[in-house]
Parts: structure tokens; sequence; C-alpha cells
């Protein structure tokens, strides 16, 4: 008992030192990227990581932002919402002005908590799509196009670079949870707009069998399929595409197809199919330049080398560069310390960002945290991913009767 | 009715549910000798595709001979396993030996992706991604290699229970005691029957891990394999083959009609109620010993 | 010498039925249960939030599994599907307008009628064969959830708790969600120890032991095998609820996936079978541990203790608590309470060797 008492003033004392640390001014800016590194969204989230903290390096070793350095929490949750609560209380008490869960599960526990904490929370390629209605959800931005952006683009690729959706048969082949489901009503929307035949295929979690559901695509002779998938499924998906006669060039997939994936299907095998795109790939690019310079060489990359420059990882780069984007127009409006309510503010200010040439150029707004929906379309080539088209955005009135819609369902069940 | 989309659905099933006996085979092998269910073996499972994938890609092996390197570190995996963990887990509550397995599959899922980097690698056996096609049906190469090794692997075990070791191992798993009574060394019987589990754990990891890429997610297929573990009977192997084929066609005939209706994969429904089934109509199985104990 | 006693001896049965036996034991339970009440004062909003919160609505959980598991002897493997079943009645029911007193109440029992279908299992076999059917349920449980858009939530799959008074006091804010979570475990608490000296208590052990000789006995398997089902189940489901009230603020089918019916077996079993104070500890060790080794490792790293990729701190805590859970099989079966009951008994006749309890 005695010692347990003991733990707690102790717990207590090193709690007390949070805060006043907290309290200077001349403090770093932290972000706190806690991320499931151990479970459902390990495919990811190395390379992510790892992107971001370069990227932080490379910030930190320019000399910060206007003197300021930023530092990186890192923990990882498991993909548990009790632990992901649990380390984004503590990183909150550290001085956190910014969270980034990389799940959707911990991101949706902590809806609720970063709004009365007033915490900024990206939800990248993952959590809420309904987040993008600022007005509803003043602290979280979804910051790349949501599922439906992508839904609504992939489809309008087909559209007009693929022969048109009249008449078309198009599969979409999900993982079977909310995630695959998501672009569901989307699609049906355009389907009766552009008069095309939608069938949606579900496949069992986590998808490393899937036969069956591919011979039943297959009699349905689709011009063109979607996959809506994550992780190892991914690839199982495509080779079962490929089997089932589909050509490469028809196979679209949601952002979550990168290269781990194109070498389980083969290099040569996957050649041609074609990707949405929310952060351009490949090191050819000016901060990528100077991650290479500045951070790597020297030796002071997060991981291992030849994850530089890969789609996740890329992804990871632009999060952070929007981010401290935000927090360098913060600090220019309101000087330090930042916190929550002025990094928003930093976000809402954000006009046309592009991150050098690295993503497509965005803007944030109050009522728009999704910052456009763009994207564009790449094609493995063999090597590597290539885009095809321009940055572009569909659609997007369909999508915001969507965000519409459940964000007026969030308002209603508070 | 389309008479193509079923025997294709039938035939795609049944070599999927081969693939499934493979690390079911890993399950019943453990069970016959000692009664132990091994929920640790998807893990293992996932662990030999990371011992190949070291081989070929990091080592640089060919793959036959990283492929045998695996299997001789997956039997001494399982010797040790065995010699540290389960046999002072003797006359311990099942509950107690569940759980330490399942402690052991925790812990593996850790050690692996931990070592050796989260994200999937890719492991390539060189099998032809084109199917084969007969007329209307689609059959999957993949598939069918790895259909034909399990059931040469079940063969083999089969046979191999006919040999002199085989003889030992049958006694140790009819009855512990009057093994030892006959000179028969009941620790090593078993310590084999884990080191098998091991080896049989590597054909699976190969194939799974050339289909789906290596990644933790592999230990997943624990749950298949233990709908064909309990729909075959714990300790009969030959179940395995038998119980392989019917959870694979189910799993893929019911679903492919089912699911368009349902706008939802029911596979692991099936899969489910397989278990569920068996377990209220005919506990031991289908070839099981019927020694369980009823209420 | 703290106990002020040489040994637990009873002169009567009155003694003998008491709840604490043992006087220093009592008010050590009051102490608890003190510093329990005044948690909000003296702890920081973040272990009280973070910690202790889920701690307490977490061993309420394992409580009802280890009625089930530890006095009743029946193994479950789905018991997250039944907390899910309570924690998605609850939360439809609350925004069908009906008061969360009641809401609990109909989540308990919704629970407990499918947690009975769970049981419909346990008549026919049992042992592994009930680990797989519940575990097979489990499944099943987290399918009709994902796949019907009516209980999960539709696009998002979330639903966020309304604002809800509980007897008259709104659920809002960290101290109020707090003493409700304590309010649910102390009731739960209460219940399983004063289970454990009832006729029903005694039943479920007999039950336990050899179910062929608590038949012979008078003692009908039938019933009280689904009875026991029936009443974890209530308590599970109710936990399910204020999990969700409490804790999360919203629920998604990923809270209550098979995952998570491995963990409240592990606290069940790291605990120690059947016994309370054990569910307390087992839920602190398998919720806290790790928690507590990935905070540690982290500052381990960063202050350059450890040295290695980053990739591989990540999963040290997952190493580390598999290797724990096997390390409690192995070496202590009947887990921490039995470790706190050896500390007990030495000191119960210190500064003397041989105790008699």
């Amino acid at each position: 008992m005695k010692s347990f008492l003991k733990g707690l003033a102790g717990a207590a004392s090193i709690a007390a030192i949070g805060i006043s640390g907290a309290a200077k001014a001349d403090e770093p800016i932290r972000f706190a990227l806690l991320q499931d590194f151990t479970a459902v969204y390990t495919f990811v989230t190395d390379e992510y990581n790892q992107g971001q903290r370069d990227y932080i390096e490379l910030v930190n070793r320019e000399g910060g932002l206007n003197g300021h350095e930023i530092e990186a929490i890192i923990r990882d949750t498991g993909n548990e919402p009790q632990r992901g609560i649990e380390a984004y209380n503590r990183a909150r008490r550290e001085g956190a002005i910014l969270v980034d869960f990389l799940s959707t599960p911990v991101s949706r526990a902590a809806v609720n908590r970063v709004l009365d904490d007033e915490v900024v929370m990206i939800t990248v390629l993952h959590g809420r799509g309904d987040a993008s209605d600022g007005t509803t959800f003043p602290y979280i931005f979804p910051m790349m196009a949501t599922y439906w952006s992508q839904a609504t683009l992939l489809l309008d690729y087909i559209d007009r670079e693929q022969g048109g959706l009249e008449g078309k048969r198009i599969a979409h082949v999900y993982i079977d949870s909310p995630f695959g489901r998501e672009p569901v009503p989307v699609m049906e929307e355009l389907a009766q707009r552009k008069d095309f035949e939608l069938r949606t295929y579900a496949y069992p979690s986590p998808g490393n069998e899937q036969s069956a559901t591919w011979s039943d695509v297959r009699r349905f002779r689709p011009d063109h399929v979607i996959l809506w998938g994550a992780g190892g499924g991914q690839a199982v998906s495509v080779r079962e595409a490929i089997r089932n006669g589909i050509p490469q060039e028809n196979i679209l997939s949601v952002v979550w197809m990168a290269e781990t994936d194109a070498r389980t299907i083969g290099e040569e095998r996957a050649t041609g199919i074609k990707r949405f795109e929310a952060v351009a790939t490949g090191t050819d690019l000016p901060i990528m330049q100077r991650i290479l310079e500045e951070v790597i060489e020297p030796g002071h990359g997060a991981g291992p080398s030849e994850n530089v420059g890969t789609t996740y990882y890329n992804i990871g780069v632009a999060s952070m560069a929007v981010a401290t984007e935000a927090a360098r127009l913060a600090l220019e409006e309101h000087g330090a310390p930042l916190t929550g309510t002025s990094l928003r503010d930093g976000f809402r200010m954000i006009r046309d960002f592009d991150a050098e040439g690295m993503m497509p150029p965005v803007s944030f707004a109050e009522d728009d945290h999704q910052g456009g929906g763009y994207g564009r379309v790449s094609r493995w080539n063999g090597e590597a991913w290539e885009a095809v088209t321009d940055w572009f955005t569909a659609h997007q009135d369909i999508v915001w009767e969507e965000i519409e819609k459940d964000a007026a369902g969030f308002r209603e069940g508070r | 009715m389309d008479i193509g989309y079923f025997l294709e659905l039938l035939i795609n099933g049944a070599l999927t549910g081969l693939m499934y006996s493979l690390v079911a085979l890993g399950i019943v092998l453990i069970y016959k000798s000692s009664g132990v269910p091994n929920l640790a073996q998807g893990a293992m499972v996932m662990i030999s595709a990371y011992l190949i994938w070291v081989g070929v890609s990091l080592a640089g092996l060919p793959m036959i001979v990283a492929l045998a390197l695996a299997v001789v570190g997956m039997f001494l995996f399982g010797l040790l396993a065995e010699r540290l963990l389960l046999r002072k887990m003797v006359g311990q509550p099942i509950i107690m030996i569940v759980m330490l397995t399942l402690g052991l599959e925790i812990f593996l899922r850790g050690l692996g992706p931990g070592l050796l980097g989260a994200a999937p690698k890719s492991l390539d056996l060189g099998i032809d991604l084109m199917p084969i096609i007969i007329g209307e049906v689609f059959i999957n190469r993949a598939y069918l290699v790895g259909a034909v090794v399990a059931v040469v692997m079940i063969v083999l075990s089969l046979l191999f229970f006919r040999t002199r070791l085989g003889t030992k191992l049958r006694a140790v798993s009819d009855d512990h005691v009057s093994s030892w009574s006959v000179g028969i060394s009941v620790e090593r019987a078993i310590g084999i029957s884990w080191g098998l589990a091991g080896a049989s754990a590597v054909a699976a990891g190969a194939l799974w891990g050339s289909v789906q890429g290596v990644d933790w997610t592999l230990s997943m297929l624990l749950f298949p394999a233990v709908a064909v573990v309990i729909l075959g009977g714990l300790d009969s192997i030959y179940g395995v083959l038998v119980a392989g084929l019917i959870v694979g066609i189910l799993g893929s005939v019911i679903p492919g009609y089912v699911d368009p209706i349902v706008g939802g994969g029911t596979r692991d429904v099936v899969t489910s109620l397989i278990i569920l089934l068996t377990i209220i109509f005919r506990p031991h199985g289908m070839f099981g010993r019927e020694d369980i104990e009823r209420v | 010498m703290f106990y002020r006693l040489s040994g637990v001896h009873h002169t009567r049965y009155e003694t003998a039925r008491r709840i604490w036996p043992v006087p220093a034991d009592r008010r050590m339970v009051y102490l608890v249960l003190a510093l329990a009440v005044a948690a909000p004062l003296y702890m920081s909003d973040l272990y009280l939030t973070s910690y202790m919160l889920p701690w307490l609505i977490w061993s309420a959980a394992a409580l009802s599994l280890t009625l089930l598991m530890g006095i009743a002897g029946q193994l479950h493997f789905g018991f997250a599907a039944v907390m899910a079943i309570g924690a998605y009645t609850s939360i439809h029911l609350t925004r069908a307008g009906v008061p969360l007193e009641l809401a609990l109440i109909g989540a308990g029992l919704v629970a407990a009628g499918i947690g009975c279908i769970f049981g419909a299992a346990a008549l026919r076999v049992k042992g592994l064969y009930l680990v797989m059917a519940t575990l097979a349920m489990q499944y099943l449980v987290d399918w009709t959830i994902i796949n019907v858009p009516a209980i999960s939530g539709g696009a998002q799959a979330t639903l966020s708790t309304p604002s809800v008074t509980f007897l008259f006091v709104p659920l809002r804010g960290d101290t109020a969600l707090y003493y409700g979570a304590l309010l649910w475990a102390v009731i739960v608490t209460m219940l399983v120890l004063n289970i454990k000296r009832t006729s029903f208590g005694r039943a479920l052990v007999a039950i336990r032991d050899k179910d062929f000789a608590a038949a012979v006995i008078g003692v009908n398997p039938f019933k009280y095998k689904l009875l026991a089902f029936f009443t974890s189940s209530f308590l599970g489901g109710v936990s399910g609820a204020v999990l969700a009230f409490c804790y999360y603020q919203a629920v998604t089918p990923e809270q209550f996936g098979f995952n998570v019916s491995i963990q409240l077996v592990a606290m069940v079993l790291v605990g120690g079978l059947g016994s309370v104070i054990g569910a307390y500890l087992g839920a602190g060790f398998v919720l806290l541990m790790p928690i507590v080794l990935t905070n540690v490792v982290a500052y381990m790293a960063i202050a350059g203790w450890l040295s290695v990729s980053s990739n591989l701190l990540a999963h040290i805590p997952l190493m580390v608590y598999g290797g724990l859970i096997v390390g409690f099989i192995l070496f202590e079966p009947l887990g921490l309470a039995k470790i706190y009951d050896n500390v007990r008994k030495y000191f119960l006749v210190w500064p003397f060797r041989h105790t008699q309890s």
C-alpha cells in the first residue's frame, strides 16, 4: 500500500513537471505521432512515420520555425483505443498541440476529446471523412482527399481517360469493413448520374484468400475494377483480378497501394495497374532532395534509407509539411507560444500550399478541412509509380452531400 | 444456375481448403501426441515465412536452400518450445495451456515484425500467376501447388505414423503412462511432434507468404485452421484432409451464392458456423477419437 | 504484527462466514475504497482518466468473466462480444430516449439473453471445445455488428454516446465519469464477493469441480450453467455499456474485437482464476502493462539507453507482454492473487513463519 502511494506521489510529481514545462515560452512545438506500429496499420506506419520524422529533422536542421524547434512525441498505440487515449492524454500534458493517430478506431475514439481539449488532430487518409466539415469538427483536419473524394476521382478518371462511364460495368471490390463500404454511397449516386452499372463485392478481412469473390466478379464481366482494401489483401486482389482476365490497365485502387504491393504481385505483372495518389512518390522533388542532403546523407535518418521516397514515406513527409506550414502561419499571426486554437487558425490560413510540388495545392477554410479533395492517378510502370494525370478533383458536390449528411448526424448524436 | 461458376467455386474452394489443412496439420500433430491445442500455430507459420524471407532476401540464398534451412530452424524451434514451455504444463488445466500458447503467439507476433520490420515483405516462389483454364473454369495455380504440397505433406504424415518412430508417437497419443512403462520416451516423442509441426508450418508459411506477402497477418490463418481441426477431429490427420476440403468448399461455394444477397463477405460466418455446429452435434469431429467427456 | 493475529481461527460459524474474517483486511478494504473515492482530489486528470478509469471498468468486466470462468468453471473466449452487445444496446436505447438507468438494465438483459445462447454450447461440451465454440460466436457477433448498419451506425460505423444523466447527475467531466465507473466497479465487486457466499455460488463451485458429482448431490447442472452464463453476461453487458458511456464515449466495432476477448481472459488468468482481487490485479496488469512498457521503452530510447530501430522499439512491449503472460502461466499459474496471498500470509503471522488460514 505504501509503495503504491509513493508511486502515485512520484507519478504526480512527474506530471507536475510536465505541466510547468509546457508553460515556458521558448519551448519547442510538440507534435504527437501516436500511431499503430504493431497491429493493423503496420503496412503503412513504419514508412509513414519515418517520413514524418525525417521531415521534422529537416525543419529543425534548417533552423526550425522562427527559432522554435519541432519535437515529435512518438508512441505505439497498437490500434487499441484505450492505449491511444492514454498516449493522447499524456502527450497533451507534455504540451502537444497536434496529434496524428493514423488509426481509424483510435482517432474516432478521440474525436470528442480533441474537440473538447482544443487540440488539432490530423486524420490523413484515415478517420472520419465527415470531419471535412470544419464547422462541426473545428479541430480535425482530414487534410487530404477523403475516401469519398478518392472514389469520385477514380470514377471521373475512367469517365475522362478510359472511354467514358456511360453503359460501363464497374465492380467495386472491397474488404468487408466500414472502410471498404464507405465509398459505396457516392459511387451509387454517381452511377445514377453517369448511367453506369455498379456492383459491389466484399471479401472477408484480412483478405488473404479471395478466390470465391473474384469468380463472381469475373462473371459480371466488369470493364473496370476498383479495389478498396489495405495491406496484404491488396496484392491478393490484384493477382486475382489479373488471373480472372481483367486487364491491368483497368484495375484501379484506393490510395493504399504501394511499392511493396507491386513487388508482391510481381513487378512485371503489376505493370499498368492504377491507383489514387495523394502525394507524389519518389525522391525527385525539392523537399526530398533536401531531406536526402541534410538528413539522410549525414546519417540522421529515422530509419532504413531505402524507404526514402516510397509512397507512404512521402505521404508522411507531406503531412508534416502541411502541419509545419500551418504552425509557421500561426506563429506569424499569433506569435509564440502556439496553442491548439492558434494552430487551427494557422491551418485555416493555408492557401494553395503544395509542399514545393510534392502534393496538390491545398487550401483550408473554416468550412473546408479537406483542402479541396485533390489527387491524381498514377500507374505502375514496372519499376515505379508514375503519374498519368495532373492534380484534379471531381464531383465534390456529391462528396459534400455525404459529408454534410454524416456531419449532421454527428451534431445530432452529441 | 451457372454450372461453370459452381465448379470454379468448388475447385478453388477445395484447393484453398487444402492450404488451410497445411496450417491445421501442425495443430493436429501436436494435439495427437500431447493433447495440447497449439493456438500459436498461426504465429509459427508467420515466423517460418519470415525465416524463408531472411534466407532469400537478406542472405541471398536460393529458395530451396532457404526452405531447407527454415525447416531445420522451425524444427528446432518446435523442440525448444516444447522443452521450455509445454513440458512444464503437464497436468495443468486446459485453459492455462490455451493461454500459454496464446501468450507465445503474442510474443512471436512482436518478435518477427519487431526484428525484421513490420511492413509486408514479398516472397516469390516462381509460380505463374495465370490460371489454368478448363472450359469456363479458372483454376488458381498458386492454390493448386499449395493443395498438392498439402496433400503430399498429409500423406507423408500418414506414412510417418507407420514408421518405427511414428508407431511410438501413436502409442504416446494413446496413453502416456503405458508408453512410459514399455520404455518409450514420451518427452522425446512429444518434442518430435512439435518439431514436425514447426516443419509443416514452413510449408504453410512459404505458400501463404507467396500469395499475400509476409507480415503478421499470416498468424490470422489460425481461425480457418481451427475450423478444419475441429471439423476433422483434433487428433486425426486423415480428418485434416477431409475437413480441409469441406471447410474450403463450403467457405467458397456458400459465400459465392450468399454474398451478393447479403452484401457482405460471409466466409467467416460459414467458418464460425462450421465450428459451432460441429461442436454442438459431434464435438469430436468427423474422425476424432470419441473420448471427450460430455456434460 | 500488522494484522495483530496469530493466524485465522474460527470459533463460531458467524465469524467464518464473514466477508472479511480478518479485521485488518476489512480496514484495508475501507482504506482502498476511501482512497478510490478521494482519487479526484489527489490524482492528476491524466492518471484519473487514462489509468484509474479504464482500470476500474476493465476490472468490473474481468470480475464478470471470473465469475463465469473461475467460479463456475465455464470457459469463455467471446466475452468482448457480450460487452459489445451491452454497449450497443445501451447506446441505441438512450438514443431512443430511454433514461440511462433503464438503458443499463436493458443492456444487461439483452447481453444476458444472447449470452445464454453462448451458454447453450456449454450444455453440450466443456474445456477446449467450449473455448472454440465461444470463439466462433465472437466472430458471429462481430460480423453482425459490422454488417448491419442499423446496429453499427451507418457509413462511419461510429455511434457517439448522447449526453445523459445518471441518477440526476449529468455524466460529463472527468470526475462524474470516474465516479460512475467506481460505482459500477464497487457494485460488481460486492456482488461477486457475496455470490461466493450464497448457495448459488456454492452450486457454481460444485459444477466447476465436477458436474456429474454436482448432479448427484442435487445441483441441476443445466440450470446452474445457464444461470452462470446469464449472470456473468448481464454484468458483462452492463460493463460494456459503462465502458461506452464513461470511457470511450463513442463505440466502434473494433473496440470489442477478438483480441479484446483474449485480453479479458488474460486478465482473469494472470490475476488468478476466480479471485476478486485477482481480477483487479489482472486487469491492471493486462491493461496498463503495455502502456507503461511503451512509455518506459520510449523514455529509455530518448535517454539513449536503448539504441535500436524505432520499429523494434515499438515491438518490445508486445514481446515483453507476451513473454510475461507465458511467464506467469509457467511460474505462477494461480496468478497475481496468489502472489498477493503469499505476501499476506507472510505478514499475517510475522515475525513467525508458520501460517494457518
